[in-house]
Order: C-alpha cells, then structure tokens, then sequence
C-alpha cells in the first residue's frame, strides 16, 4: 500500500490558520512589549476575528479542490460550518469588545485574556469543521480549558475562583463523560469518523447494541453539560455569576454553538440507528431544560444569575430543532443556525448593557442586582432601550430577531409531528416574558434613585466606543434579523447539516 | 387606488412619527410642546389618510381593497400582504378617530414621560392599523404581539397605584392566548401544505373537521381572551382602572376589538365546521358574560370599573351576533364594535376628566354634580345613554340588529341577551342618579370646574358620531353589508368532503383523525 500524501486544503484551512496566528501573535506580542495601554492588543484581537471572518467567506465562495470533507475526514467544511464559523467568530467579536468596555480587567494584563479568547475560538471552530470524535474532543478541551481559565480570570475576586474550581471540576467530569462515550461507539463500531460510524451501524445490526446505546447516552451527558442542558447545569448560575462579565457573555453564545454543532452532526449519524428511545431522552431534555432554566429564572434578583438561567432556557429552546431534526430535515438545522445567531446579537448585547451601566454607576458590572437598574429607562435612556430591545427579543416577541428564530425553531417541530412540544416551549416563553419584562419594568416603572431624570436630547448613550460599537451591532442584528430576516434565513436554510 | 399605497402610509406614519419622536427632547415646557403637537400631526395625518381610504371605498364590492403586496420572507412564503374590507374599514376609521382624540386628551393629562408616552401611543397605533389591514398569518401576528408592548408600557408607566400589576396581567394574559395562536397557525401551514401564509389563499382551502377543532380551539381562545369573553375577562378591570385615560379610551375602544375582528375575520371563516360546532358553547359564555358584565357592573363603587365591566356585557353581544351566522348578526356586530368604541371610549374620557379635578372616581364621594358642572352632566348623560342603547343614538342600531339576528337563530338567546340590555339601563342609570344628582354638591365637589376649551373638543366628535351613527347609519352600513354577506357565506360553507381536498393531509399526530367523516 503507497502511503497516501494528503491533499492540504489551504484555503479552507484559511480561517483557522488565521486566528490560531491571531492568538500565538496576540500572546508573544504583550510578552515582548507588555504596556498598560490595552488598545493594541483588543486591535489585533478584533483584526485577527475580523480577518478570520473574511477568510471564511473566501473559503465558501472558493471552496478548494477535493470537495468539504478533507484529511481523511478529520476537517470538513461545508456550508453549516461556514455559517457556524462565521457564527462564533462574530460571538467573539462582540465578546471581545464587552471585554475592552469592562473596567475591571483593565487592572490584568491584556495579552492572556485575548489569546485565551483567541484559541478558545479555535477550539470551537474545530469542534463544528469535523466529522471526526475525536477532533470533537480535542476542539471541547481547547475550548474548555481557556474557558476555566477566563471563569478565574479576576484572581483576586472569591467569586472568581470559586467560579474557575467549579467549572474545571465538573467540567473535567463531563469531558471524561464524552470521552468514555466516544470510546464505548468505538468499541461497538469500530470507527471514530460518524460517517464510518453510520455505514457500519446500517451494515451491521449489532453494532447498535448496548455498548453503542451506552456511549450515546454518555455523549448526551457530556455534550449536555457544555451546552447546559437540564440536569446537568448546575455549573452555569455559579460560572456566569463569578467570570468576569465579558467571559460570562462569551461562554454564553460560542460554546454553545460549537457543542450543539457537534451534537447535531452525532444525531445525524446514529439518529437511524438510536430509535425512539433516544428521541425521547432528547425531548424530555428539552422539556425539563427550558421548564427549569425559565422557572428558575423568576426568582433570580442578580441579573448575571437571571441571564444564566435564561441560557439555560435558550438551550432548551434549541434543543427542541435537535428533536426535530429527524422530521423536520432542513428546517431543524437552519433554525438552529439562525436561533444561534440570533441569541448571538441579544444575548451578547444584554451583557454589554451589563457591563456598560455598571461602568456608569448603575450596579456593579460584575454582580449587578435588578433593582440597580430603577428608572434607568430616565437617567440613561438610550442604554436602557437597547437593554428592553434585547430582553424583548430574548422573550421572544415580535418585531425582534427572537421571535423570528422561535417561529423558526417551532415550525420545524410541528413539521416533524411535535405539535405538543411546541406548545410547551411557547408556555414557557409566555413565562419567560414574566422576567425579561421585569428588568422592563424596573427600568421604566420604577422611579430612579434619586429622581434624576434625564431626557437630553438625542439621548446620549454614555458609553465608551468599545461597549459603543458592541452595542450597536447587537441593536442592529436583533432587530435586523426580526424585521429583515429574509436573507439571513435563507442561508441558514441552505446550510443543511452534513457528514460528507 | 392601490398605487398610492394608502394603507402603508396609514399604518406606517404613526411608526415613523413615533420614530421621529426620539430627536425631539422633553425636558422643557417648550419641548413637551412641540412633542405633543407632532404626535398630533401625525395622528391626524393618518385620520386624513383613513378618511381618503373611506371616500374611495368601492362600495357593493365584498373582497379585500386597496390591495397591496411584497415579498418578505420567500423562503416560507410569507409576504406583506395588507389590503381591507367593508368588516376592517370601519374598525380602521375607528382607530384613526380614537387617537387624536386620545392624543388631544393627554395634552393636560400627562406631564410625566412625554416623549416616551407619544411613542408609545402612535407604535401602538402602527400596530392597531396593521392588525386590521394584515392579510398574511405571520404579518398579522408581528402587529399582534407587536402591539403588546406599548400597552403595556402605557398602563405600567403611566397608570394608577396598581400600574404594574395590571400591566403584567394584562401583558400575560394576552400573550399565553397568542402564543397557542402561533402554534395553530404554523400547524395550519403544514398541515395544509400550501407553501404560503397568505390568509386568503386558506379560507378557499376545507380543513379536516377534526383539525379544526383543535386549531379554531387555538385562535378562539387568542381572540377570546381578548375580547375579552367570560371567563377570560379577568385582566380587563385591572387594566383598565389602572390605565392612564387615554389608555384606557385605546384599550377599550379598539384593542378589544382586535379580539372579535380576529374571531370574524380568521377564526370562523378559517375553520367552519369547528365555528358551528363551538357555537352554541360560545353563546353561551357570552350570555353569561352580558349578564355578569352587567351585575358586577351593577355593584361597582368605582365609576370606571363600572364602565370597564361594561365593556364586558357589551361585547358579549358582538360575541353573540357574530355566532348567530346570519346577515343581521354579523353586520350588527361590526357596527356594535364601533358603537362600542366611541360610547366607552367617550365615558372612559368623562370620567378622565372627573378624575383630573377630583382625584378620585368613588361614586360615593360625588353626588350633585350636575348644579356645578351642568356641561359636563349632559355629555355624561349623552354617553352614557348612547352606550345603553337609547333609540336615536348609536347604541340602539347596534345592539337592536344584534338582537335581531339572534332572535332569528335562538329565541332563547334573545331573551336572555336582552335582559342584558335592561341591566344596562339599571346600572348606568343608577350610577347617573348617584354621581350626577343625588343630593346638594358638598365639600371638594363645590368647586368643580365645568369643561375647558380643550374638553369641548374632545368629546364634540365623540357625541356628533354618536347621534350620527345612531340617526343615519347608512353610510357605514352601507359598506359593512356586502363584506358581511361575503363572510357569510365563507362561514356557511360546509366541508364536503375531505378527499375532496387533497392537499390537505393530517400531520402524523398521537390524535389521530377523531372526527373524520364528520360532515
């Protein structure tokens, strides 16, 4: 047998290539000529997301000779990837502006928390351009193990720490979980590429065995751990409370992305094969995930805590197109692309408002509390209509880009037959309505502390140009994306979820 | 007339001005001023645009106007889809009638947010108009629920002790009915397989029996909610008493008409066989909820309670005349509903005004009042006679063709509806007695203001279309009839058979086909 060279996709590699530079650039640059002045570093940051952004259109419209799939499988990139890499690059775009806006890590050197941003945006990236386990898993633990990092990032602050111990613990757990998984479908199939994985599950009926049933049910629990999935969230109200705010926002979108990538393309291989059973563990996921993340979220008076149990919640929501995904084909992943992208600009923007009021003085930006928020619809009126837009749209209502991507994910359900389970996640967004609508409340019902009303006109925004431009591109994405969601769900609809 | 897009410049005016509203500032008098006056503007621009809408009305034409179409989201076939008829037109007129008025009404009344209060009154105007005009599923729905939120700021940020308890319970209430809309809505669209979610293209489109049940169960429940029809009515008094004035004029005179529009224009005709089925179950609520309306009226010690459980009692009888399926019925149901608009909306404004110079709408802490606000008490007794239903003012024709229709269907549920009728007269003319009579004005009540300039013109209009629909309803009726005539045969029709409709095909559902081969 002549050893097979391998055809290198470069240009599809492009993106990757980019912001792997991006982030060894990044680190070598603030250890060579370290300065107080953080602005170079978020520049080169942003540069290198940027240039990865456009790497990625230039790999989809020429994509490089040997079709999607390449390296023996472990790379593949097709149009769900592109659209996913756009995705996260996006997330951590906006993430790392909120993190320039945030005062409190200006005290920290720069270098580590942008690179650490910066490979942990790698680690997603390859997470979603594999069909290969294996890759999955080294993706999760680049991913992961940045991500224990910037939970701890404010070593000085308890909550901080307690956070970092907490996430790496479970966290470590859960990844043995995956692991454990992947090896017991190894065993039963012999094979860690899905597409493998899928032709010897339909070869050989044995191969669907207790073994294989076992290692999916660990794939769940690992996967349904970073995605936050109901019962295995406990981590996510102590991580979101303790990180930093910037690193609460940026493990609130992108991670979540890359894990429900991986999940979908998993459940594409084996969803023939798992039966209805698995089905059934998938929905009362869903059921229990968004039933909690919602009831608990009520009584949450931090709003860090609230929003990570609103993402909790979202993931419930999400998990609903993963139900659906058998019948409803398409529809199923494109909502899910699109919910993602949406919750993207909405979520990322109601932690910028977060970090940008408490730079103002209305709460602390690392432990803000919903009463400090009273009448700010008065004293900053600008900041607090962006929050009411993005806490609208998390609620799911017309005319902002949430509702759109509920429709979206709803539909496919009813098309795949679970009319029931639409039913259940539009009560719960009825119920999730009550909380968005109480920072809603505060902020325009509440009279401000000390009766300061201010109306300029126009209103000024009080924030600087990082927290600024982030801002602006969530208002823009989360109504955009309601009123104008015509191109955006074209594309998510074009970029079916595939294994070659 | 479609080419000068009349129906997009009427609904989207009030969004722009709304939008326009956020450079000009409200910290000074002068500010406050120019707020108001471009809030007045625009909504009587979109008065002028309405009244151009009435004049080139086709008339003797039953089918959708002023048509006008865009792609929007191809993919689903969604599409911007407006146009209206001789059921959406005087509902539109309606509410290009209620705004400025509601506008012209706060010029004193509110001096707190007045920037932020204008917008939310035109955004809410915006989706007013466009819930009326929508003739695509989703569009409709995005002006929908789209139109919650301004509410609910209206009553939350401007209204009363209880402000925002009522504004979340109203806000709750309304969402959990449109959420299980959206669901039958996108379970329609499947199930029928028609690429599309143009409304009109599903009323030629026959629906399994047994589907119809659960997706007319689904918007009925929306729409009831709205209405609002008993048992679902309990956000109503909450929302109303707590409302600022004109809020509650909004409230009262437009937004619970989206609830029987809805039933009129998607829910019968949508779904048939289901509508007929429910029917006698709906009548029935809405005898009980015109006859509990008014007893609980009855016992009202707060003037605007009693004017909001009237609300109750009143739309009952739309409720009714809708389900009576015939002629008298349904256009005496459209015209209830404007009727209903101006008379409450008109008593909502008066007692506003008491409200203003008293601080308090006890009926027991008035009495006399006729001695020291004379103009005021003949308003007062205009309106609240118009909303009984006197002869000669717009009450009677409406709630009389109603009857008329029911008694066509169901003797039984004339009688019972027309006791309705009877408690009107007692409740509205007890509480005239008590506030208006009764005894020598004493104490606070002897320096009562009567109206101001202001005053005069707000409810000048409101009792002039009070006498004019009520004396010569013709050029309304005269619009409504075709479009009425039209809607009954859609919700006449009966569903053959369902092999006769191929397209349609069941979803692959735990309830299977219950009801199929039911006619």
């Amino acid at each position: 047998m002549n050893p097979v060279i391998p055809v290198i996709p470069w240009v599809n590699l492009l993106p990757l290539i980019v912001v792997v530079v991006g982030a060894v650039t990044v680190l070598l640059w603030d250890t060579f000529f370290p300065s107080r002045d953080r602005s170079f570093i978020i520049t080169l940051t942003l540069a290198t997301l940027a240039g990865a952004g456009a790497a990625t259109l230039l790999a989809v419209s020429a994509p490089s000779a040997g079709g999607a799939a390449s390296l023996g499988g472990m790379y593949l990139f097709d149009r769900f990837t592109a659209f996913l890499f756009v995705l996260i690059l996006l997330a951590s775009f906006i993430s790392s502006l909120i993190a320039g806006a945030q005062a409190s890590l200006e005290e920290m050197p720069a270098g580590e928390y942008f690179s650490l941003i910066l490979f942990a945006t790698s680690g997603m990236m390859l997470m979603v351009a594999t069909r290969n386990l294996l890759m999955v898993f080294i993706g999760l633990e680049i991913l992961s193990l940045s991500l224990y990092v910037l939970a701890g990032y404010l070593r000085s602050r308890l909550e901080g720490n307690e956070a970092a111990l907490k996430y790496f613990l479970l966290g470590a757990f859960a990844s043995g979980f995956l692991l454990f998984g992947m090896a017991m479908i190894y065993g039963a199939t012999g094979s860690v590429d899905l597409l493998e994985i899928a032709a010897r599950l339909s070869a050989n009926p044995p191969s669907r065995g207790p073994a294989f049933m076992l290692g999916m049910g660990f794939i769940v629990v690992g996967l349904g751990f970073k995605v936050a999935a109901v019962p295995f969230n406990m981590w996510t109200p102590d991580v979101y409370e303790g990180s930093p705010t910037a690193a609460a926002a940026f493990m609130s979108v992108g991670p979540k992305a890359a894990a429900f990538a991986a999940f979908f393309r998993i459940v594409l291989a084996t969803g023939d094969f798992t039966g209805e059973k698995f089905t059934t563990v998938l929905w009362v996921l869903a059921v229990l995930t968004m039933t909690t993340g919602n009831a608990v979220a009520i009584w949450q008076s931090n709003i860090k805590r609230m929003l990570a149990y609103s993402s909790i919640a979202h993931a419930g929501y999400i998990l609903v197109a993963l139900v659906a995904m058998r019948g409803g084909g398409p529809l199923a992943a494109g909502g899910f692309l699109y919910y993602m992208l949406v919750y993207a600009f909405m979520n990322l923007g109601a932690f910028c408002v977060v970090v940008a009021a408490g730079a103002g003085g209305a709460g602390s930006s690392e432990s803000p509390r919903i009463e400090d928020y009273a009448g700010m619809g008065f004293t900053r009126p600008a900041l607090a209509a962006a929050m009411a837009i993005f806490m609208v749209s998390l609620a799911g209502l017309p005319p902002m880009g949430g509702f759109v991507a509920k429709f979206y994910v709803f539909a496919s359900a009813i098309k795949a037959g679970y009319v029931w389970l639409a039913v259940v996640a539009v009560l719960n967004s009825v119920a999730a309505a009550y909380y968005y609508l109480r920072l809603v409340v505060v902020m325009y019902m509440h009279e401000p502390p000390e009766g300061g009303d201010r109306t300029d006109s126009p209103p000024v925004l009080g924030v600087g140009t990082y927290a600024f431009t982030a801002l602006l591109l969530a208002v823009i994405g989360t109504l955009g994306l309601g009123i104008f969601p015509g191109a955006a769900l074209e594309f998510a609809m074009r970029s079916p979820v595939l294994l070659n | 007339m479609s080419e000068y897009s009349l129906i997009s410049w009427m609904v989207f005016l009030p969004l722009a001005g709304g939008l326009a509203l956020i450079f000009v500032g409200d910290s000074d008098e002068a500010g406050r001023r120019r707020v108001r006056l471009l809030s007045m503007a625009v909504s009587l621009a979109a008065f002028f645009v309405s009244a151009a809408v009435y004049v080139s009305f086709r008339e003797n034409f039953a089918g959708m106007q002023f048509i006008e179409r865009a792609e929007w989201i191809p993919r689903f076939g969604i599409s911007y889809h407006v146009g209206l008829d001789g059921i959406s037109l005087p509902l539109i007129l309606l509410t290009t009638f209620l705004m400025p008025i509601a506008i012209l009404f706060s010029w004193k009344d509110v001096e707190k947010r007045v920037r932020l209060y204008h917008m939310a009154f035109l955004f809410l105007e915006t989706g007013m108009l466009g819930v009326f005009v929508a003739l695509d599923f989703f569009l409709f729905y995005v002006f929908w629920e789209g139109m919650l939120i301004p509410m609910y700021m209206i009553i939350g940020v401007w209204g009363g002790a209880n402000r925002i308890y009522a504004a979340i319970k109203f806000f709750l209430y309304t969402m959990a009915g449109s959420v299980l809309m959206l669901v039958a809505i996108m379970w329609l669209y499947f199930a029928a397989g028609l690429e599309t979610f143009d409304i009109l293209a599903y009323m030629e489109q026959p629906v399994q029996p047994w589907l119809q049940g659960w997706l007319f169960a689904a918007f009925a429940l929306s729409f009831a909610i709205k209405v609002p029809v008993f048992p679902f009515h309990t956000w109503l008094p909450d929302a109303h008493v707590e409302a600022p004035t004109a809020g509650s004029v909004i409230l009262a005179g437009v937004l619970l008409k989206m609830g029987t529009y809805g039933l009129m224009r998607l829910a019968m005709p949508l779904f048939p066989t289901a509508a007929r089925e429910f029917a006698v179950f709906i009548m029935v609520l809405a005898v009980i909820g015109i006859i509990y309306g008014a007893l609980v009226a009855m016992v009202q010690d707060d003037v605007k309670k009693l004017v909001a459980y009237s609300s109750v009692s009143h739309l009952g009888f739309v409720v009714l005349g809708l389900f009576s399926f015939n002629l008298l019925g349904a256009s005496g149901s459209v015209l209830q509903m404007v009727n209903h608009g101006v008379s409450t909306g008109a008593l909502f404004l008066l007692v506003g005004m008491i409200y203003s110079r008293r601080h308090t709408r006890m009926i027991a802490d008035f009495g006399g009042i006729a001695r020291v606000m004379p103009v005021f008490s003949v308003f007062f007794v205009i309106a609240a006679l118009s909303s009984i239903g006197l002869p000669g003012l717009n009450g009677f024709v409406g709630e009389f063709t109603i009857l008329a229709g029911v008694f066509n269907r169901s003797p039984a549920f004339a009688v019972a509806a027309a006791s309705g009728v009877v408690l009107a007269a007692v409740y509205m003319l007890w509480m005239l007695q008590r506030v208006l009579f009764n005894g020598e004005p004493s104490g606070p009540n002897l320096g009562l203001r009567d109206l101001g300039a202001r005053e005069w013109c707000v409810l000048i209009p409101m009792v002039a279309l009070m006498f004019g629909l009520g004396l010569y309803p013709k050029p309304i009726l005269s619009k409504i009839e075709p479009s009425a005539r039209a809607w009954l045969q859609q919700v006449n029709r009966r569903v053959i058979s369902v092999e006769a409709a191929p397209k349609i095909r069941a979803l692959d559902l735990a309830a299977r086909p219950r009801g199929e081969g039911r006619p």
